[in-house]
């Protein structure tokens, strides 16, 4: 409903004409790290994504986002190998000129030769945008709260949160930045049992946009 | 006791009154005795009106008007040396006097030809209230002089040494001048108090004299537009960063870096021994590196480029707002028409 909400106050401004779009491509180094059962399996791999980001107005923004990695399991045991992959869509509206607040929602598909997990998540946060130093830069720090977060085969976490802090150049067409991405998700304990998951990330991305004045 | 008071005012009151209209009346009595050619009878009259113990209030005009009949009557009874004495005290006194030949003998005329020539006098006429279009219509002035004289008249500012000419040369009687209503500069008058100066010379007895006539001009056009004030400092934005952003620029970085180590050591499970501070320490140190170089940038340029655009922006436009107003109002100023009156002297 919030995403209806929020394309239909978008849908004026498209119509006017106000419109910017943005595509990404990151590349990065992911950590994956999940304790179960008191037995810790870290993994870790390349990830590489993309992201097509709308300005809808001077407020408004919708962002699709894919992503996908190999994670290696430090241990070596194979069957700790697995993939993730990972679509998300998020909203976002200008509340002040540096402050965005954000919401959407995320699939997330980690996969292995036996199994198969998916994600479903509602993200609500925001991102802030602060210059340094220079006109073009910026500093990017964003932070999520997911209320709803379903997993198959587990219950709802308990502690679902996500924050990453970056940095980024943007010129008039191009755009370089860094960010480091945290998620942190803690599930209840069930029969004794206790299941936290990590997932962090340094990604680098280069991205160009185009406008309509 | 105040009764008393209020009933000698009003009863003297008509009595003052009367007296100015006595003048005036004995005046008249004795132009028509003048007429009759009964001139002893004028005389005594005349002499009534000009004798210092005279009961009744006599103007300047009345007894300007006295002398000439006196001096007319004096010719009249063949006392013409006299005449011409009378015929110059009037003169003297109002050099436009003068003698109309409907009703004086030439005898008379040309004794009062012979006080001109003996008397040289110059006179600057009041002008007469107007209101005039300087691009088609013409200030009038009426100056003369006694006999022939080489003339200067001059319109100035009151109290200014010098002004712009509006006739040079000889003369001899009433002259008729007119004004376009500018200056020596060539611009319209100014409001203000203005003067109209005759300076001259005899040419029969090389005595100088002079006369002046004042009057106030006041420009009347359509109400001017104000330029707009000079922009202040609130009306502009800052060219130069204050020392301090620099180090607020350096603060945010290490500040973002801080933050990014933040999230991965606060926010992080500990139970997971999470080894993700490396991948925290590279945006850690990018913004770090951001931070220390934008300081250093801070520092040595502290213009803000934008800022300076914008205000360049804004003087521009104000200096375009008020060279139109500029233009609008000169081009109310050449509409101007001069409202000239009569004054009293350099001042209220």
């Amino acid at each position: 409903m919030k995403i209806l909400a929020f394309i239909w106050l978008a849908v004026p401004a498209l119509l006017q004409g106000q419109l910017g779009v943005q595509g990404s491509f990151y590349v990065g180094q992911a950590d994956h790290r999940v304790r179960d059962a008191g037995v810790l399996v870290p993994a870790s791999g390349a990830v590489f994504g993309g992201a097509l980001t709308a300005n809808v107005g001077p407020r408004f923004t919708i962002a699709a986002e894919g992503m996908s990695g190999h994670f290696t399991a430090a241990s070596g045991a194979s069957l700790d190998d697995h993939d993730i992959a990972q679509l998300q869509l998020i909203g976002g509206m200008k509340v002040r000129p540096w402050l965005t607040v954000q919401a959407g929602p995320l699939w997330r598909n980690v996969s292995n030769d036996l199994a198969r997990q998916h994600w479903t998540a509602l993200r609500v946060g925001g991102e802030a945008r602060v210059p340094i130093g220079f006109e073009s830069v910026r500093g990017v720090l964003r932070g999520y709260w997911m209320p709803l977060v379903s997993v198959s085969g587990l219950s709802r976490p308990d502690v679902a949160l996500a924050a990453s802090a970056g940095v980024e150049w943007r010129g008039r067409r191009i755009g370089l930045g860094t960010r480091y991405v945290l998620e942190r998700y803690d599930f209840p304990v069930t029969a004794g049992n206790s299941r936290s998951e990590e997932f962090a990330a340094l990604q680098a991305w280069v991205s160009a946009s185009w406008s309509k004045p | 006791m105040i009764r008393t008071s209020l009933v000698g005012a009003l009863l003297l009151i008509p009595g003052a009154l009367a007296a100015q209209d006595n003048t005036a009346e004995l005046l008249d009595r004795a132009a028509r005795f003048h007429a009759d050619l009964d001139v002893e009878r004028e005389l005594v009259l005349l002499r009534q009106v000009i004798s210092p113990n005279s009961p009744f209030i006599v103007t300047h005009e009345q007894r300007v008007f006295a002398y000439k009949y006196l001096g007319a009557a004096l010719v009249v009874l063949g006392q013409v040396d006299s005449g011409v004495v009378y015929f110059r005290a009037a003169l003297e006194r109002d050099p436009f006097v003068d003698l109309e030949p409907q009703k004086f003998t030439p005898a008379e005329l040309a004794a009062f030809a012979t006080a001109k020539r003996l008397t040289f006098g110059l006179g600057a006429r009041q002008v007469t209230p107007a209101t005039i279009d300087p691009r088609t219509e013409r200030v009038n002035f009426t100056v003369l002089s006694t006999h022939a004289a080489t003339l200067q008249v001059e319109v100035r500012a009151a109290g200014a040494p010098a002004g712009v000419v509006v006739f040079s040369g000889e003369n001899d009687g009433p002259r008729e001048l007119q004004w376009d209503g500018l200056m020596a500069n060539g611009h319209l008058a100014e409001s203000g108090r203005y003067e109209l100066f005759v300076l001259g010379v005899s040419r029969l007895t090389q005595r100088t004299d002079s006369a002046r006539a004042y009057f106030s001009i006041q420009q009347d056009y359509p109400a001017l537009e104000d330029t707009l004030p000079a922009l202040g400092a609130a009306d502009l934005l800052p060219e130069q960063h204050p020392p301090s952003a620099a180090r607020a620029e350096l603060f945010k970085g290490l500040g973002l870096g801080a933050a990014a180590l933040v999230i991965s050591g606060a926010l992080a499970n500990g139970d997971l021994e999470g080894g993700s501070g490396k991948l925290a320490a590279g945006v850690a140190i990018t913004a770090s590196a951001v931070g220390i170089a934008g300081f250093i940038h801070g520092r040595r340029h502290r213009e803000i480029p934008a800022n300076v655009a914008i205000n360049a922006q804004r003087q521009a436009a104000r200096a375009s707002a008020n060279a139109a107003v500029v233009q609008r109002n000169k081009e109310r100023l050449a509409q101007a028409r001069l409202v000239i009156a009569p004054a009293a002297g350099v001042g209220p």
